[in-house]
């Protein structure tokens, strides 16, 4: 503990826990902000940095431990309480009303008043004008936050935050939308409340934006705190080993005899998310694109399977170069794609089992246009069986599946039109460690089938157990190839931390 | 072994044995079909030992059919937008237009009365391609567009015709008053079309893509399915069904008449969602839009026959739908 007759830390948690279902969020983590510091919260996607910050913040309340503000603890938290005791959190979603005015904003729920309960709005106006001053910005306080760039709302969020007495800044993800110009501003914005003995806590994974601003960084891993360090006392290689470092539990199996080329992709630029992108599959290897949230992955899966257009660049299937109208186009034409979010994109929860695998092949399940039930149980139960789906029929509603046999079924109905190139966007997200080894040996034999499979997976070590190759994106742009079997974590996320700069041209306004 | 684990109990099977009343309420909700044709019988047989004389009367039973005849027809289009997760409110004023399309062509410009048909089918259809253009280019949600040209439609209809075109020719009116094994040429018309439907809807690959539609559009979507270009074609199917609707009530009457088919959207998304189409889209069967329109018709009958004013029926008719609705959100809820 602290020795007493130090002054009490502007924040201090200890052994904060938090689970949601299904995941163990934070498992006791504790780290201490003193006034008037920058803190860094790092960690790779799903660490639990923004589930810390919210915590902290009154978004979400912890299951466990206890936090101290100025020495007091803190209990029966929430947003308002948090508000009123002077922490405010700037979230990556934002909190703002487009449809009022950026002074209602500021003050929403404690305008100023006149004599009769009115609100005063020149009063108003007045003192929203001088906070917005003194963050170095000179709007009109009567502007609609609609109309604002997503920068310029994230000033009057700091105004907002400002608008009390404020100890303690919580910055989400802050410059994931903004250019260099705005985050620079942001930097000095956020380097003169730190002179004013405000507290910051920084929450980010690009290392170049927290070696230039913070004074400390604390590490996350898996819900735990694997290191608090000093930025002055540290390097890149240091934060990445302790970012990483995870046990990896499936082993590598399986070399690749890859074949021809099946998909070549070049220069590929589909705004705002990809913006230059080149790649290779072969038949019977599997590529995976590796990279952070928001790097332009799935986004360029999508323009691969013809469900997001593209401005420049060629896609070429198995050497003839092609243009889609649609994903039905680049079905018949041989990709399948299981999408990242599998309720919301991928199945029709309301239906059976057998009517979702055959959603993709009505054509094969039909015999002169009309459906044979027959074909269509056949087709399904001949997956149930080879995917091991652990249903008592295939007429089971796909909702009552759990999640790992869910997934089953979505690989199911992308294997039955028979593809030569299978996109799959996050394998194995929420399936619990045995599907997980399943969804790993289906993957395997259809390399060794002679599929071309392109993944995309924001789990290292997963990427690492699958991929002959790896590529890594960054920004909306491929910045580098990796050999599969030599590759480690450190390398991969190097690559994709080291090429996250902001670019001067970044549009992503609103 | 294998044929015991085939039949074992959904969860959501289970879960009705286990609560009584909710059990019941369930099995009402879940097999809709059967549900309805009970209700059917039970008031058929109701109303023929306490109106022997009114009720059971081969008289009575062809008006109720005549009447059911539209609705009917109009339900197949119905009960395949919302199995699309779409509707329709616009179906009257189609349904007047094309009435008043047939009679224009008919009488005034001396066509043959096949051509008018034809030509009321048409215009039917080229409005509910209207509608599909509002609702999946310019991607404004089906209520509000379908509102908006509810209104617009019937006020072109009342600009073109004025207060109607009567009589329309004796020829055409042969087309909606002949009768046939004792029932006039609607019922018939209505009884091809949702039979037709309904084999169509439940049978062929093409209408299959409506259910996937209605259950997950991106899904769909990303399933390969052409989901804008097939919820345009359901609603020029709808246009053209309550084209067709339109046609048969201006030859039954010998009149194409402004007000037609007034009102007529809440009997049939009554009928639709009684026979079992969910709100949300994915699920219904044309079976039980027909059962629907059977069983409103045959309440507006017994309305009738007790002397009960047209001022009940609407009020009655709005009831049932806010059951029928009601029903479908205990489904949602006792899913899980």
């Amino acid at each position: 503990m602290a020795d007493p007759n130090d002054p009490p830390a502007r924040l201090a948690a200890h052994e904060i826990q938090k689970s949601f279902p299904g995941v163990l969020a934070l498992r006791g983590v504790s780290f201490s902000v003193e006034p008037g510091e920058i803190h860094a919260l790092l960690g790779e996607n799903g660490a639990g940095k923004s589930t810390l910050g919210k915590v902290i913040g009154g978004v979400y309340q912890a299951d466990a431990g206890q936090i101290e503000l100025d020495g007091t603890p803190l209990v029966a938290m929430d947003e308002a309480r948090a508000g009123s005791l002077g922490i405010a959190i700037v979230h990556q979603e934002g909190s703002l009303v487009p449809q009022l005015s950026i002074a209602e904003n500021i003050f929403a729920g404690r305008q100023p008043t006149g004599r009769f309960g009115n609100i005063d709005r020149a009063e108003m106006r007045r003192r929203a004008s001088r906070l917005l001053g003194d963050l170095g910005v000179s709007f009109d306080p009567g502007v609609l936050v609609r109309s604002l760039s997503t920068a310029q709302a994230q000033v009057v969020e700091i105004a907002k935050a400002l608008s009390r007495d404020l100890r303690l800044l919580i910055l989400d993800e802050p410059t994931s939308a903004l250019t260099t110009t705005e985050t620079a501003r942001l930097f000095l914005l956020v380097r003169r409340l730190k002179t004013n003995g405000v507290s910051i806590i920084y929450i980010s994974h690009r290392l170049t934006e927290i070696f230039e601003l913070c004074d400390r960084v604390t590490v996350l891993k898996d819900g735990q705190v694997s290191g608090t360090r000093t930025l002055a006392e540290t390097n890149e290689d240091e934060l990445i080993r302790l970012m990483v470092g995870r046990e990896v539990v499936f082993a590598r199996e399986g070399a690749a005899h890859p074949g021809d080329s099946v998909l070549e992709v070049t220069d590929l630029a589909a705004p705002p998310f990809v913006r230059n992108a080149n790649l290779t599959v072969r038949a019977g290897e599997i590529v995976c694109l590796a990279g952070l949230v928001g790097s332009g992955r799935s986004e360029l899966c999508e323009a691969v399977f013809g469900a997001r257009r593209h401005i420049r660049g060629s896609i070429r299937l198995k050497g003839r170069a092609v243009r889609w109208t649609g994903p039905w186009d680049a079905m018949a034409a041989g990709i399948g794609m299981v999408p990242e979010d599998r309720k919301d994109a991928g199945l029709f929860l309301d239906q059976s089992i057998s009517a979702n695998i055959c959603a993709t092949v009505l054509k094969k399940v039909s015999r002169s246009g009309l459906m044979s039930e027959a074909a269509e149980v056949e087709l399904a139960d001949g997956y149930i069986r080879e995917l091991r789906i652990a249903t008592p029929s295939c007429r089971q509603l796909v909702g009552n599946l759990s999640g790992g046999n869910q997934q089953k079924v979505l690989l199911a109905k992308w294997l039955a039109p028979k593809p030569d190139l299978l996109i799959v966007d996050e394998p194995t997200r929420g399936v619990d460690v045995g599907a997980r080894a399943e969804i790993y040996r289906i993957l395997r034999d259809l390399k060794s089938r002679g599929l071309a499979l392109l993944l995309v997976s924001s789990d290292l070590p997963e990427v690492l157990t699958l991929a002959d190759r790896i590529i890594v994106m960054a920004d909306g742009r491929t910045v580098g190839e990796l050999d599969g079997a030599s590759a480690d974590e450190e390398t991969v996320l190097r690559l994709a931390t080291r090429h996250t700069t902001i670019q001067p041209e970044a549009v992503a306004h609103g | 072994m294998v044929d015991a684990l085939l039949r074992a109990p959904s969860p959501k099977a289970i879960r009705h044995r286990a609560f009584g009343p909710s059990r019941l309420i369930g099995f009402l909700a879940n097999s809709r079909e059967v549900t309805l044709i009970v209700l059917i019988a039970a008031l058929s047989v109701t109303m023929t030992v306490v109106y022997p004389d009114n009720f059971a009367t081969w008289y009575n039973f062809s008006a109720v059919m005549l009447n059911a005849a539209q609705t009917g027809i109009l339900v197949t289009g119905m009960m395949l937008l919302m199995i699309a997760g779409m509707f329709d409110l616009s179906i009257g004023s189609t349904l007047a237009f094309s009435g008043v399309v047939a009679g224009a062509l008919v009488s005034w410009w001396g066509l043959p009365p096949e051509l008018g048909l034809l030509g009321g089918i048409v215009a039917g259809a080229a409005l509910g391609a209207l509608n599909g253009f509002i609702v999946t280019r310019i991607r404004i949600n089906a209520l509000i567009a379908t509102l908006a040209t509810m209104a617009i439609y019937r006020g072109i209809t009342q600009l073109l015709s004025g207060t109607g075109i009567t009589p329309i020719g004796d020829d055409f009116a042969t087309y909606g008053q002949s009768v046939f094994l004792g029932l006039q040429t609607p019922f018939w018309v209505m009884l091809f079309i949702v039979i037709a439907g309904g084999w169509a809807v439940a049978r062929t690959r093409f209408f299959r893509q409506y259910y996937f539609i209605g259950g997950n559009a991106r899904a769909a979507q990303l399933s390969g399915i052409r989901v804008q270009r097939l919820t345009l074609i359901a609603f020029v199917i709808m246009g053209g069904l309550a084209g067709l609707a339109g046609v048969l009530g201006a030859a039954r009457l010998n009149s194409a008449v402004v007000t037609a088919g007034l009102g007529i959207e809440l009997a049939v998304i009554t009928a639709t969602v009684l026979g079992g189409a969910s709100l949300r889209g994915g699920e219904g069967s044309v079976l039980g839009g027909v059962l629907g329109v059977l069983f409103i018709a045959l309440v507006q009958n017994t309305l009738i026959i007790n002397g009960i004013g047209v001022f009940w029926q609407n009020i009655i008719i709005g009831s049932v739908l806010l059951l029928a609705v009601s029903l479908d959100r205990f489904k949602q809820v006792h899913r899980g």
